[in-house]
């Protein structure tokens, strides 16, 4: 046996890499803020920050690390909204962490984020100490829940569960009624916005009604407001 | 033994005194519905039943008062089920019962009282359900109306040719589509492809 170390092994202490962060959030405010904490840590780093979910991505494509924890802020709104962010960023990188943070967030909120990918939630209101906490746990592939909401399991759980249920019992097709049907728009609207006809979305939303057990539109967007799939009032 | 901790427990909390006490999960409903005491502490180690089919049975018959859990079982599912059942506060057996008084007292002042590595557990158990959830809804969406079809008839336990009976197919055709529907769901039998969509929650085992 040699007792000589091997090249890696002599140089790992001193160039072990650190913890490369990737910051999205609309608001520029917040990002200084998580930077300073960030870069102020020895073992993590920041190598891009992005207002917008476009921008996320990209600056992610020219990221040349296997694994880097991407921090979404909920705030993220429009068509490439935290939802699609999170999607996008569990499809094209799926090696890297994804940890989802907002301020005062309500279950349904967490949970549509857990649901589609986000391997964590840190509320911005800890202690910025429980906040590098949660960055180092979602790294090491563990699910953190940091924040007042740890007293939500539970209901984020249910909200999860019925999203799920949700998304089985329903076609795509009638998921996308119900989203529209949310926004408050007529049937006739409706058709008009998917391009069908008006006939054709009061079926979709007399089946839809029957397999989810309620009477009424107003029960059915209820129900998917609960679940988290479709969203109604602000995002954060 | 638990029965007799928490009557010394309450004994020595000034506000609080045992209206009922029982012995097993259908006395305990019976007692809470018919009581509506502010508090209940559910043993969840009753021989003979689930102790969460007796939170689910205390909730199903509206008791909206506070709940103290104590138990042996301190793995993630439990807890989180628990939890979803709106506990206030889980102890551990048998560390925990040394604590129950300053539980009960805790969680009728609108506190919360469940063990920090129990609620991480649970946290867990969360990531866990999260991510089953996300890969149901992939696969169900994955799925040809067809293939669904065809999955609910494996599930009754046809035959390839009765199922190609019944849907007025070849059983070659219906091969194909069985033989898709084993590489979305990633399993390589009828049992397996069955008891798969079973705990994705895509059927129903009847």
């Amino acid at each position: 046996m040699s007792r000589r170390p091997s090249p890696e092994a002599a140089a790992s202490p001193a160039i072990r890499r650190k913890l490369g962060v990737v910051l999205v959030d609309p608001l520029p405010v917040v990002r200084a803020g998580i930077s300073l904490l960030v870069d102020g840590r020895p073992d993590m780093e920041i190598l891009a920050e992005a207002g917008d979910g476009k921008e996320g991505v990209d600056a992610l494509s020219r990221v040349r690390r296997t694994r880097v924890v991407v921090l979404v802020g909920l705030g993220l709104e429009g068509e490439r909204d935290a939802s699609w962010l999170i999607r996008t960023v569990r499809e094209r990188f799926p090696s890297h962490a994804l940890l989802a943070m907002g301020a005062n967030a309500d279950p349904t909120m967490i949970s549509r984020a857990l649901f589609v990918g986000a391997d964590g939630y840190v509320d911005k209101n800890v202690d910025p100490v429980d906040f590098l906490g949660a960055i180092l746990k979602v790294a090491d592939r563990e699910m953190v829940l940091q924040g007042p909401v740890a007293a939500a399991v539970g209901r984020i759980a249910d909200s999860i569960e019925l999203r799920r249920d949700l998304d089985v019992r329903l076609t795509g097709r009638e998921r996308e009624v119900l989203a529209v049907a949310a926004e408050g728009l007529t049937a006739r609207q409706i058709a008009t916005r998917l391009g069908v006809r008006e006939r054709t979305v009061t079926t979709h939303l007399g089946r839809i009604y029957g397999k989810l057990g309620v009477g009424n539109r107003l029960s059915a967007i209820r129900m998917a407001a609960r679940s988290g799939m479709v969203s109604v009032g602000s995002p954060e | 033994m638990i029965l007799g901790v928490v009557r010394l427990a309450c004994d020595a909390l000034p506000d609080v005194e045992i209206v009922a006490e029982a012995s097993s999960g259908p006395a305990a409903v019976e007692a809470a519905s018919s009581l509506t005491p502010d508090l209940a502490v559910v043993d969840l180690d009753l021989p003979g039943i689930d102790g969460v089919t007796v939170l689910r049975a205390l909730r199903d018959r509206g008791f909206a008062g506070r709940i103290v859990v104590v138990s042996e079982r301190t793995d993630g599912a439990t807890v989180l089920d628990a939890m979803r059942l709106e506990v206030d506060a889980y102890l551990p057996k048998p560390d925990g019962l040394r604590r129950i008084g300053d539980a009960i007292r805790r969680v009728l002042e609108g506190e919360r009282a469940i063990d920090a590595a129990l609620e991480q557990a649970a946290v867990l158990e969360l990531g866990r359900f999260a991510r089953q959830a996300r890969e149901s809804s992939e696969v169900d969406s994955s799925l040809t109306p067809r293939e669904r079809e065809i999955l609910e008839l494996l599930a009754e336990g046809l035959t390839m040719q009765q199922i190609g009976r019944r849907l007025d197919i070849s059983p070659r055709t219906v091969e194909t589509h069985v033989a898709n529907l084993y590489r979305k769901l990633a399993v390589r039998s009828r049992v397996q492809a069955v008891s798969r969509a079973a705990s994705l929650g895509l059927i129903e085992l009847r």
